[in-house]
């Protein structure tokens, strides 16, 4: 009989194996996601299905060394021996404790790493992939997963009904992932088929579920690694291997649901917790309580909420039948009525000339100079055309520069859903062609006006323009929505050329500058003359004066000198002289010659001489050149 | 008996739902609606509601969005008639007008397919637009030289004309300029261009401060040498007004000539030596003479 369950283990082994093989080759033929996530799976089973052939063996060889080691006991008649030295003299027994001690807790971590990396990467790989069925091999695949699936049930099935016998535990592990790969094959086989007809993400979703699978047999595997640490010890107690997964087991039977609860947590507890009432009263109603939750989920279909700021359409068997406001609402259940929600109060915004840069519009300062947004530039008219020279061009010849010029403009877009019907079946993406619009009327007012106007005189009248061209499109679109605020804030010639433009204006400042000076020299130039001239006028209204009132007091006084001198005239002479030159030298140096010998030469020396404090003048010393 | 109802009631409540997946089917308003038996169109649906058909695979539903679709094709570079580069994107919206005529042309109506197949249509007709204008009808200082509308319009005509005749059950909704440019080279000689007309307009705001300048100060010298002058022809001319009321006192002088001409060389006798002098007498100047009859210090022989 022991050798029976070897044999079993091995031929699950070998069918494992196989099927893996086959698994494998053909979703790679066919190119199903789903496919790729059964194959993982049934490689894990291999694994599985190794290792319980593998401890079957060891424990077949502990047995048959038990009996062998009894019967030479008893041979012998003694029995002591296995008492004393039991690991030298089991070796059997040791290995398989070690295997247990060692290996099986190994195999479980590989099998947590293994089926936490596949689910991982599997998902990602999924999120990227497109869904690449073959469709001429399809049906091919199909049948051979079908096949598959036939050949894992029936091993499966009397693998399980086996391993149910005593001393057939071992056997269950490889039985449940066979039985359970037996399901997956089949829903792999759904998901090609539901792609062959008129439902292409089936093999999707189906792939996306079995990554869910593995992740939860990779949390479940990494559960029971923990739980191990603690389980209580029971002598006598056979341990649960590790690697027999309960998630397998139950897909493999789902009917066993309790019977596997039930086994866990006396398994875990170490008393029989299936026995309470609460066990025995969810066991008994489960169905009914499950079949009330789809009830609820069903029903609360039919009840939808709509939030302040949002109108929803309503469609019964897709025909549109209103349009629902805020508040709480009845309609009939999924899927007969569903329900399109709108943010129709909400104002909404998009961009017309640049990409909004979250780093750069940090910044506190926007010049023109630099590029504070992704910008684009549009084409303006230019009315004074000019053809330069390319100095940067391979050949000599001048490149013509076309009668246009380059404008970098940001203009935001508010607008706001007004008819929620028309916004949500006049176009498949509204917002969109929105943008597509606003953007065109953009480009065409711009092509046609020149680059000085609009950047500034116009400029008002421009965004009002553009507003009125806007809503005047999306009315003729039929699009439902009412356009807010176009605004023209930011408008300037390309960063590139932005610093010339700023020098013509520093220019224009530095002309007004010199205007400015100089009509401040004039205004001092001439009130400066002003003076002059006010002064040169004034001093000769002060000769004149002087000349008159000096002239009749000279006169008067000569008047009443005329008696004085016909009295005495020699005497009045010679006072007048003498008062005069009494008067008249009286500052001046006189040198008086009291000759004695008239032959006598005597030199003045008249020149000015320097004052002698002048000559004494110290002149300091400059710092660079000081001597001591 | 309880567990077997409960069992028989969740399978025919599954058998249901799965049965109206498989029998019945919505077409939304949004929506238009093929049913294929056997692979051959059978049913043409273009109103909402829900339907009925046989499973797959006797007969299978293919649904398109019937409502007008947007997209822009790529920013291409064309020649205009005056032998100009212009970069030109167009955005298009379309819509299935005969879901019937759709489906087959398009593997499995695709709409990426026939976006696809819109976009070499457009690709084609643009350059052939484009190539018949000057780019004077797409940028022009003057916006009545434009011929925006006209362009669009002659490339939504080739662009339809060619959907007709190929009966692909699509028809253009609506075709528009979303963006004009130039080449990178071409924008650069815009560039050198644009800086070259600021480059004029600095050197005439330069020059023409400084002519102006130099005016007003060339005029306030003006003004300021007039006002001067005017002062000085004032100033002399108030001097000689001094000069003749002094005049009018010289005949109460002529009663004695001796005496005034005696008092005017006092006069002049004072006024010269009113500055610094340095006078050398000798003992016979009076009123030095006193000193002719004084002892002196002179050494003797």
């Amino acid at each position: 009989m022991e050798r029976n369950v070897q044999k079993n283990g091995l031929v699950n082994l070998v069918a494992a194996v196989m099927i893996f093989i086959a698994a494998f080759v053909v979703t790679s033929y066919v190119h199903s996601l789903a496919g790729q996530a059964c194959a993982i799976f049934l490689g894990l089973g291999v694994l599985v299905a190794f290792a319980g052939w593998f401890q079957m063996r060891l424990e077949e060889n502990e047995r048959l060394e038990k009996l062998e080691f009894e019967e030479l006991a008893r041979a012998r008649g003694e029995t002591t021996l296995f008492a004393a030295k039991d690991a030298e003299i089991f070796p059997a027994q040791r290995a398989r404790a070690q295997f247990e001690k060692f290996f099986v807790p190994g195999l479980g971590v590989l099998l947590f790493l293994l089926e936490a990396g596949a689910a991982w990467l599997l998902w990602r790989w999924i999120s990227k992939a497109d869904n690449g069925i073959v469709s001429d091999r399809a049906m091919k695949s199909l049948s051979l997963f079908g096949i598959l699936a036939l050949l894992l049930f029936l091993l499966g099935r009397f693998s399980v009904t086996i391993a149910r016998l005593e001393n057939h535990r071992l056997l269950r592990p490889s039985a449940s992932f066979l039985l359970a790969g037996a399901y997956i094959c089949f829903v792999t086989a759904l998901g090609i088929a539901g792609t062959r007809a008129e439902f292409p993400r089936v093999d999707f979703y189906v792939a996306r579920a079995l990554c869910l699978l593995l992740g939860l047999m990779a949390a479940e595997m990494l559960l029971t690694l923990l739980l191990e640490i603690y389980r209580p010890r029971l002598k006598g107690k056979i341990a649960r291997p590790i690697y027999d997964s309960r998630l397998v087991g139950l897909l493999a039977q789902p009917e066993s649901l309790f019977t596997t609860a039930a086994q866990a947590l006396d398994y875990q507890f170490g008393f029989k917790v299936s026995d309470t009432w609460f066990f025995q009263l969810l066991q008994q109603n489960l169905p009914v309580l499950l079949l009330a939750q789809l009830a609820v989920l069903f029903l609360s279909t039919g009840v939808v909420f709509i939030d302040a700021g949002e109108q929803a359409v309503l469609e019964r068997f897709g025909r549109p039948v209103g349009v629902l406001e805020p508040g709480a609402h009845l309609k009939l259940p999924w899927p007969a009525d569903r329900i399109y929600l709108y943010h129709t109060d909400q104002i909404q915004i998009f961009d017309v000339g640049f990409t909004p840069d979250a780093q750069s519009e940090q910044a506190k300062t926007i010049l023109w100079s630099v590029s504070h947004t992704k910008e684009e530039n549009f084409l303006v008219g230019n009315r004074e055309p000019v053809a330069i020279k390319n100095e940067n061009a391979d050949t000599n010849d001048t490149l013509k520069a076309p009668p246009v010029s380059l404008i970098t403009v940001s203009i935001p877009v508010q607008f706001q859903i007004t008819n929620v019907l028309a916004w949500a079946y006049t176009n498949a993406e509204p917002a969109n062609l929105l943008q597509d619009l606003a953007t065109r009327e953009v480009v065409h007012y711009l092509a046609g006006v020149d680059l000085n106007d609009v950047m500034s005189h116009t400029r008002l009248e421009a965004a009002q323009e553009l507003r009125s061209q806007i809503q005047a499109v999306v009315d003729e679109y039929h699009l439902g929505a009412k356009i807010i605020f176009v605004g023209l804030q930011d408008i300037h010639p390309p960063v590139k050329v932005a610093g010339d433009y700023e020098k013509v204006v520093g220019a224009e400042q530095t002309k007004l500058a010199k205007i400015l000076d100089a009509q401040a020299m004039a205004i001092r130039t001439n009130a400066l003359a002003g003076a002059q001239a006010f002064t040169t006028t004034n001093v000769a209204d002060a000769t004149r004066q002087r000349l008159t009132v000096s002239a009749f007091a000279h006169a008067a006084l000569f008047t009443n000198q005329i008696p004085a001198f016909e009295a005495a005239p020699s005497v009045y002479r010679q006072r007048a002289y003498f008062r005069a030159f009494a008067d008249a030298t009286a500052g001046a140096r006189k040198y008086i010659l009291l000759v004695t010998n008239t032959q006598d030469v005597m030199i003045f020396d008249l020149e000015d001489k320097i004052r002698e404090d002048l000559l004494n003048l110290n002149v300091p010393s400059s710092p660079n050149n000081s001597s001591p | 008996m309880k567990r077997n109802l409960m069992t028989i009631v969740i399978g025919a409540v599954l058998i249901v739902i799965f049965a109206l997946l498989l029998f019945v089917f919505q077409v939304r308003r949004s929506e238009v609606a093929v049913v294929t038996t056997f692979g051959k169109p059978t049913r043409n649906l273009t109103e909402p509601g829900a339907y009925g058909k046989w499973p797959w695979p006797v007969e299978k539903v293919y649904k398109f969005d019937q409502r007008v679709q947007n997209f822009e094709d790529r920013f291409s570079q064309n020649l205009t008639a005056d032998n100009n580069n212009l970069l030109v994107m167009v955005y298009v919206g379309w819509k299935i007008s005969d879901a019937k005529a759709f489906f087959p042309k398009f593997a499995g109506g695709s709409t990426v397919a026939a976006q696809n197949m819109l976009e070499s249509m457009l690709r084609s007709a643009k350059s052939a637009v484009v190539g018949r204008h000057p780019l004077a009808d797409f940028v022009n200082a003057d916006a009545k030289q434009l011929k925006f509308d006209a362009i669009e319009s002659e490339i939504e005509q080739a662009v339809q004309s060619q959907l007709q005749t190929n009966n692909c059950g699509i028809e253009i909704a609506f075709l528009g300029i979303k963006k004009l440019g130039l080449p990178e080279n071409v924008t650069e000689t815009v560039f050198q261009r644009m800086t070259s007309e600021r480059q004029i307009l600095i050197s005439q705001f330069q020059y023409e401060g400084e002519a102006e300048a130099q005016k007003i100060k060339s005029a306030a010298d003006r003004q300021a040498a007039e006002t001067i002058a005017n002062a000085d022809a004032a100033a002399t001319r108030i001097r000689g007004e001094g000069e003749a009321a002094a005049a009018r006192v010289l005949p109460v002088f002529q009663q004695n000539p001796e005496l005034a001409n005696f008092l005017l060389r006092i006069s002049a006798l004072q006024q010269s030596l009113n500055q610094r002098a340095t006078l050398i007498f000798d003992e016979r100047t009076p009123p030095f003479d006193l000193f002719q009859h004084l002892p002196t210090n002179a050494p003797s022989r």
